[in-house]
């Protein structure tokens, strides 16, 4: 399965040479990040609702005098929206140099992935839910799915 | 830069600021003399040294057709210094430089892009040749004329590397040993660099290998043996002279040589050697006759300077030891920066703004009695201030640069139109924020040109007939009013004709109301309206009907304004008004629910509590205000961004009478918070594609407790109501 993983996905150098991931929880499902793009993790902050902007964009936030849009991650695959706790976090991540956070329920680790483990997302199109995820990985029998952040903000 | 090899761009950035800035200066010599009608030997010999700079850095940076170029130009201007011709086509010599310059200030413009190839020159340098075939054939009896001049400095050139240069030149002379930096390559153009750089401060300037221009193995000799300068020169300008060798790029060390007779000697024979071998083939070889002529330029000037006496190695000593003790504040006074770290820096002081409010009325503190800390934090508000008005003063430049650029505009078109014009400047030394000048030169440009074409009358006897002077007059005002800098350009000119607007206007049908309602004032201003211009006839400079309307667009980009006032028969005025700076707007907070939006101050007539008398509605049931017998739109704020306000009773909140572009409408917040100076950040690019500004969003900014606020684009509010 891994091999055929790797022959689907050989245009994704993540799933050639599997890498470092940020892991984190919506709900109580993991997925991942790669850690390339991931700048810091901060706590919650207070948002600035921006009008006129999509939904899933929930405001801007002051980081050390820096403007950044922050995403709900739980809007983008569709999950109602819950309180944020003390454990929720935004994961600040930087895009071609855009800065954006991202509202996820809590962090878990950072893990390295073999690229053995991983395989590529089934195809989902008509699913409209999983269509940020670009790979699964399955590792310690634990089922991470690792998100598409490229897809995720800047479509 | 694929021109260049990487690792090179801050030189090509320091090449591109210092020949835009020998450029200007260029083009201002000339102005000059062109208003005076005559040259004097101290302007040709700045234009000569400004060629000649330009020569050297374009050729280090290996950019032959620049360094061709202003190489035949300094011939030229050598052969005017020295044969003096009577020249009676000046306008061709007017034409030559001004074109030649255009030409080198458009490649250095190319030189940023990434793929230009270097222009070809040719056509410009047959031109130049040409016309120095002219000044030599044409007036060569006309240099005989002046002998004298000639004769008295021909052998002032000869003493100086034989007799003179052998008894007591030798022994006054400083002796300087420069080395360059390891692998700083080209080391003999660097060289020579440098001996431009200092020739203008000595009596007498020697330095060996003398060959550095023409002969490129020189480099192998200085990174041996290093470069020696030897040069005699005033206590003062020694000090200059030791600055400019300290600064130098790529100067790694350098040594003054004393008590070395034997070899000194020696250098000092082979030195005169190649210099007389260069002196004589000049009126045969002119290619190397400018070279040899700079290296002794010194030599003509001290006439008016006194010969000083002999300088002893003890005085040398003393020299050392005062310019040891003055070394840290001798250095120069102006730098050059890069604009990226003014801006870096205006962030950070922004910054620390925010972060001392945080501090100083941190939330933890209420209630405590903290004399000492209230004393330390007034100490360090006071400190900011300082602080952030020093780095606004740095970003500030005067508006000169960009006034300058005009007088080549006019005095193109003067010659072209036929006009008598006169360009008058007032307060020229008003200073605006970098970011905004950058933006000013093209506006500007446009209306000095419609000035010109359309402004001023077309004939002499038109303007006598009015009982004007013959010649007329541009006059470009700058001043400061109220945070705002108020640019004029006025003309003495015709003004414009209502009548005539009116039916050009109604032909374009750009008319939205009837006829005779409108005022004067909105007749002028709609010669900016797209697609309009009186004049019947486009000419080369203007008449497109795109001038005035892209002058509003590129003045409004930068959060300005312009007007149009006129009387007919007396000139035209057009009135800019810009913010002193992008950077920090002066504005009022308000809360709508729970967002605050920051309103810049300058859009906000005044702040009404609304009485019941004063609401009605219209009959499509939208809410009109009237204040003082005069009716406003009303926009809730809250409505407008969908928003959850503290209360829906528009008794309850504020309403704050707005005016921009001449509209005013009333806008509904819940609370007045404060007002407050506020550093503008721009947004994240990832809202552009929702087009927030079109929705009355101009930016955002951080307060004192780190939350943002949004600022209000009062123009697109109301546009968009």
């Amino acid at each position: 399965m891994a091999n055929e993983a790797f022959v689907q996905s050989s245009k994704n150098d993540f799933n050639i040479n599997g890498g470092q991931i940020l892991l984190f929880y919506i709900d109580d499902i993991l997925y991942g990040i790669e850690i390339q793009y991931v700048t810091e993790i901060i706590g919650m902050q207070p948002i600035t609702v921006v009008p006129g902007v999509p939904e899933f964009i929930k405001g801007v936030i002051n980081i050390r005098g820096k403007v950044v849009p922050v995403i709900s991650i739980r809007h983008k695959i569709n999950q109602p929206e819950i309180p944020y706790d003390e454990k929720t976090c935004i994961i600040v991540v930087e895009l071609d140099e855009l800065t954006v956070g991202l509202i996820v329920d809590r962090v878990r680790e950072i893990t390295t992935v073999l690229p053995t483990y991983t395989c590529s997302a089934p195809d989902f199109k008509s699913v409209n839910q999983n269509q940020y995820i670009q790979s699964i990985i399955d590792s310690n029998g634990e089922i991470k799915q690792l998100l598409d952040i490229h897809k995720m903000i800047l479509e | 830069m694929s021109r260049f090899e990487s690792g090179m761009e801050s030189m090509v950035d320091m090449f591109i600021y210092e020949s835009t800035s020998l450029l200007e200066q260029l083009d201002q010599i000339m102005m000059k003399t062109e208003s005076n009608n005559k040259f004097d030997e101290e302007d040709i010999n700045e234009i000569f040294r400004i060629m000649h700079t330009i020569k050297g850095s374009s050729a280090m940076m290996g950019l032959e057709n620049m360094s061709t170029l202003a190489h035949r130009m300094e011939d030229m201007f050598f052969i005017i210094r020295e044969e003096k011709p009577v020249i009676e086509s000046i306008e061709t010599l007017y034409d030559i430089v001004f074109s030649s310059s255009d030409l080198l200030k458009a490649e250095i413009e190319l030189l940023q892009d990434d793929d230009s190839v270097p222009t070809d020159f040719s056509a410009q340098i047959k031109k130049i040749e040409d016309f120095v075939v002219y000044l030599k054939t044409g007036k060569m009896p006309g240099a005989e004329d002046t002998p004298v001049s000639e004769k008295s400095e021909q052998p002032a050139e000869d003493e100086q590397p034989q007799g003179q240069a052998e008894n007591s030149a030798s022994a006054d002379m400083v002796r300087i040993r420069v080395f360059f930096e390891d692998n700083c390559e080209m080391e003999n153009l660097r060289a020579l660099l440098l001996v431009n750089k200092i020739s203008e401060y000595c009596r007498e300037l020697k330095y060996e290998p003398a060959s550095i221009e023409t002969d490129s193995s020189t480099a192998k000799q200085i990174i041996e043996n290093g470069f020696l300068i030897m040069f005699n020169a005033d206590e003062e300008d020694y000090q200059h002279i030791i600055r400019e060798i300290e600064d130098a790029i790529n100067v790694k060390s350098y040594e003054i040589v004393e008590d070395e007779e034997i070899p000194a000697a020696a250098e000092e024979a082979a030195a005169p050697a190649p210099e007389t071998q260069k002196a004589e083939p000049a009126p045969e070889q002119k290619k190397n006759a400018p070279e040899a002529a700079v290296s002794e330029k010194p030599a003509e000037k001290p006439k008016t300077e006194a010969p000083t006496p002999a300088q002893t190695a003890e005085q040398i000593n003393n020299k050392l030891a005062q310019k040891n003790n003055h070394a840290s504040k001798g250095k120069q006074s102006l730098i050059s920066v890069n604009l990226n770290k003014l801006d870096q820096l205006l962030d950070m002081v922004g910054e620390i703004v925010i972060a001392e409010a945080m501090v100083t009325s941190n939330p933890d503190l209420k209630g405590l009695k903290l004399d000492g800390f209230q004393k330390a934090s007034r100490q360090l508000r006071k400190l900011t201030d300082e602080l952030q008005d020093i780095v606004m003063s740095i970003r500030m430049v005067p508006l000169s640069g960009v006034f300058n650029k005009m007088t080549r505009i006019v005095r193109d078109m003067k010659v072209k139109l036929g006009k008598d014009v006169d360009l008058v400047f007032e307060g020229e030394e008003t200073e605006v924020d970098k970011s905004i000048i950058d933006n000013l030169n093209d506006p500007l440009m446009h209306m000095v040109r419609n000035s010109m074409d359309h402004g001023i009358e077309s004939s002499q006897e038109e303007r006598i007939a009015k009982g004007k002077p013959a010649k007329g007059t541009i006059t470009l005002s700058a001043y400061n009013s109220s945070g705002e800098v108020i640019i004029v350009v006025s003309d003495d000119g015709g003004g414009i004709d209502c009548q005539r607007v009116m039916e050009k206007a109604k032909a374009n049908g750009l008319l939205t109301k009837p006829e005779e309602e409108y005022t004067d004032k909105e007749i002028f201003n709609m010669v900016m309206l797209p697609g309009f211009s009186t004049n019947t006839e486009v000419t080369e400079y203007s008449g497109r009907g795109v001038g005035m309307d892209v002058v509003r667009k590129s003045i409004e980009k930068i959060g300005g304004t312009v007007s149009v006032d006129s009387k007919q028969g007396e000139g035209t005025n057009f009135i800019i008004k810009i913010p002193l700076s992008l950077a920090i707007v002066d504005g009022i907070e308000v809360s709508v629910g729970s967002s605050i939006f920051t309103i810049p101050i300058n859009s906000i007539k005044e702040f009404i509590k609304l009485k019941e008398n004063q609401l009605f509605y219209d009959t499509s049931k939208k809410e009109i205000v009237k204040i003082r017998n005069k009716c406003y739109p009303l926009i809730r704020l809250h409505e407008f961004y969908g928003l959850e306000p503290k209360s829906h009773d528009i008794y309850d909140g504020v309403v704050v009478l707005v005016e921009s572009e001449g509209k005013s409408a009333c806008i509904l917040v819940d609370e007045l918070i404060g007002e407050q100076q506020v550093v503008v950040k721009p947004f994240s690019p990832m809202f552009n594609r929702y087009n927030i500004k079109q929705k009355g969003m101009s930016g955002c900014t951080i307060l004192g407790d780190g939350s943002i606020t949004i600022i209000l684009d009062i123009s697109n509010i109301i546009f968009d109501n």
